[in-house]
């Protein structure tokens, strides 16, 4: 017995192409898994191929699962594959692979017994939750040119995930979020559609210059921040609960007032 | 001559200076949410809202910042015996003028510092004239501005009620303080309000809500009145009612009022007052957190407050939630059987919570489910293992009894506050078990 791993690029094209391309080799699927990236341990005895990413192939299978199991399974897969882990093409793979096995096809994502359908789901949460964290708690500042500039970290590629919310909020505003994480930038041109522009070192290097308002109101927010905490019930910890401290590096209230402004 | 002054010292102070006093002064005002209305910009301003609501921050008290809670004056005739604000206290008094309102508000939202504003304000003057100017701040913020965020403003009883109608347009919710549970209470502490006068606006919410529904029915693009529902707050530990009385008015509110929440806010000793209680412990807050656990039951839960609690059991048990504390009086409803009982009675399992409850009814659709499935769906096995089954089989062998449940259950690690309700620490001797003695203290 042979058994097969594909090694996809670790986008949704990627591995949408591994399990087209897992279909095509009629063996069982037990026997074929998915891996996404560079393998680090190879194992013996197994054959590894690389898939290239294709656009047609991708198409396909994004209609197949629509059409099968529906949207909600559909986001939820979207959603895990933008994960940070490395076992997602493999139980997104093998989550479609119990779909066609089920009586009700639409039902596949509550089906939480099912381990692989159980990770999809798990990956799914996490990323929708950081996708959430960073509705709540992304900060722009207004730059001299009046371009409001956010950053973020994310431990999953939730860029494209927050950016409609705030395109829907922000709708006359020349805005930007750039992922540090992924070097990647969402740009928003005052009353036009978004897009998506990869980070250049130049661009990268460039120091920030923010306006005046930016210190007034960061200032005042800051204000209000503090005295809006009623001392007796102080309770550190459940602000820790409630706001991990990853995020606090990126949001206003908690940094110091550097970096440079304007005149 | 000397209002005269007062104005011109009023203008000197900062925006800054402003917004501290004011902030501060409208942190004891608990509602925070910004939920209960989704709606996508238009495209042509500022804003939109999310149904489930967004908080944008956690204060030092793990509170969260939603809105941009400030009165628009804390200058007050009256003098309600627990409140800051009152007439007869000397703190820095101070104005917003409608401009600043707007600026701040838009400038903060744009940043996403906050989700929408949250304006009350102290009694200038009148009801009336007070109401006007948060109109007017309102108003500008919607039109000029073109805000389409979320906005909750206070109905002050009282103010006209064209005046309240007009509002409930522009707001998306609005909220009258209960202030206190009874009648009694508040006259009591709050000599210038009256039960009826608070009711009163609170029926007019209620029925511009209902009215406004049936219109968009009809007609798709009818204004929606008050889209978010209305809240209301009560003090708890002020005056002397028990947690039953206080579960009765709100689930009163729930179902008379129609109201989407009801807040408890554990006092907090800010004047000193022979009519107030001293609190040397700090502010009743665990009393709050099984108001809340048990308001949870009212609104998603499917329980009734006489369930709960009853004129012989007046008070929460302060060892273990509700749920759990229910769960021991009805042992003969359990153990449940998770694989057939209906989704009523999973919910009422301790442990087990709605999402879990969901979670459970779909999944068994696609085989049985055992004790690992549990895990993974959400269920807190802990709790629960004293009253569920799976497949006829219980996790581990255990009694189904009153005493022996309750000293598992009573965790050590859910962090009560217990020098604040007057349990103090003291020396463990040897043959005392402090669980099984706290409990005993509370059934006795």
């Amino acid at each position: 017995m042979e058994e097969y791993y594909l090694v996809c690029e670790d986008s949704l094209e990627g591995i949408f192409t591994g399990i087209y391309d897992a279909y095509l080799k009629k063996i069982s699927h037990g026997q074929i898994h998915i891996c996404v990236g560079e393998e680090e341990n190879y194992r013996l005895f197994a054959v590894y191929e690389t898939c290239v990413p294709d656009e047609k192939k991708t198409a396909s299978v994004a209609k197949t699962i629509i059409r099968e199991f529906g949207m909600e399974t559909y986001l939820s897969v979207c959603r895990a594959l933008a994960s940070g882990e490395a076992d997602k093409g493999e139980a997104v793979y093998k989550t479609v692979v119990t779909g066609f096995s089920m009586k009700n096809k639409k039902e596949l994502m509550g089906n939480l017994s099912n381990p692989f359908v159980h990770r999809v789901f798990e990956l799914a949460r996490f990323t929708a939750n950081e996708a959430h964290y960073h509705v709540e708690f992304l900060r722009f500042k207004e730059l001299e040119s009046g371009i409001l500039y956010a950053e973020i970290g994310p431990k999953n590629n939730v860029l494209t995930f927050i950016v409609p919310h705030f395109a829907d909020r922000l709708p006359l505003e020349n805005f930007v979020i750039y992922d540090e994480k992924r070097d990647i930038y969402a740009v928003h041109p005052s009353k036009m559609d978004w897009y998506l522009v990869v980070g250049d070192e130049k661009r990268n290097q460039q120091e920030r210059i923010f306006s005046q308002g930016e210190k007034k109101y960061s200032e005042l927010f800051s204000c209000f921040f503090h005295t809006i905490a009623i001392k007796e019930r102080a309770s550190y910890g459940r602000q820790r609960n409630m706001l991990p401290l990853r995020y606090r590096q990126y949001m206003t209230e908690f940094q110091e007032n550097k970096g440079s402004y304007g005149s | 001559m000397e209002s005269g002054l007062t104005v011109r010292k009023r203008e000197d102070k900062s925006v800054m200076e402003k917004l501290r006093i004011l902030s501060d002064a409208a942190k004891y005002d608990v509602s925070c949410s910004s939920s209960g209305v989704g709606r996508r910009g238009d495209g042509t301003g500022i804003g939109n809202t999310l149904a489930a609501g967004i908080c944008h921050s956690f204060g030092a008290d793990g509170r969260c910042i939603s809105l941009l809670k400030i009165l628009f004056t804390n200058e007050c005739i009256y003098d309600c015996k627990y409140c800051i604000n009152r007439k007869s206290n000397d703190v820095p008094r101070a104005s917003f003028t409608p401009d600043e309102i707007c600026e701040l508000t838009i400038q903060f939202y744009r940043r996403n510092y906050i989700e929408g504003l949250f304006l009350s304000s102290g009694i200038l003057h009148s009801p009336t004239y007070t109401m006007e100017l948060i109109y007017e701040a309102v108003y500008k913020l919607r039109t000029f501005y073109r805000f389409q965020g979320y906005i909750h403003v206070k109905a002050i009883p009282g103010a006209d009620p064209g005046l309240v109608e007009r509002m409930g347009l522009l707001a998306d919710r609005m909220s009258v303080n209960l202030e206190l549970p009874t009648a009694e209470g508040l006259k009591q502490l709050a000599p210038n309000k009256h039960r009826k006068s608070i009711l009163w606006p609170m029926r007019q919410i209620q029925q511009g809500i209902t009215q406004s529904k049936n219109e968009i029915m009809v007609y798709k693009h009818a204004p929606s009145f008050v889209p978010a529902g209305q809240s209301t707050q009560m003090i708890v530990g002020a005056t002397r009612e028990s947690d039953y009385q206080i579960m009765m008015v709100a689930e009163n509110l729930y179902q008379k009022f129609d109201l989407k929440r009801v807040y408890y806010s554990a006092f907090i000793s800010v004047n000193e007052d022979k009519d107030l209680p001293a609190l040397p412990e700090g502010p009743p807050l665990l009393r709050e957190h099984r108001l809340y656990q048990a308001d949870w039951l009212l609104r998603f839960y499917g329980f009734e407050a006489k369930e709960l609690l009853s004129e012989k059991k007046p008070n929460f048990n302060v060892l273990l939630d509700p749920k759990a504390d229910w769960a021991l009086g009805h042992l003969e409803q359990f153990p449940v059987e998770i694989n057939k009982a209906d989704y009523r009675s999973i919910l009422r399992v301790p442990g087990i919570g709605v999402k879990s409850a969901q979670r459970i009814v779909r999944a068994r659709r696609n085989g049985n489910l055992g004790f690992d499935d549990l895990k993974k769906i959400g269920v807190a096995l802990k709790r629960a293992l004293y009253f569920i089954t799976c497949n006829g089989k219980m996790m581990y062998p255990t009694k189904l009894e009153e005493n022996y449940i309750a000293r598992n259950l009573i965790d050590g690690k859910e962090k009560l506050p217990f020098d604040r309700d007057g349990m103090t620490y003291r020396q463990l001797s040897l043959f005392d078990d402090v669980r099984a003695a706290g409990w005993k203290q509370m059934n006795a």
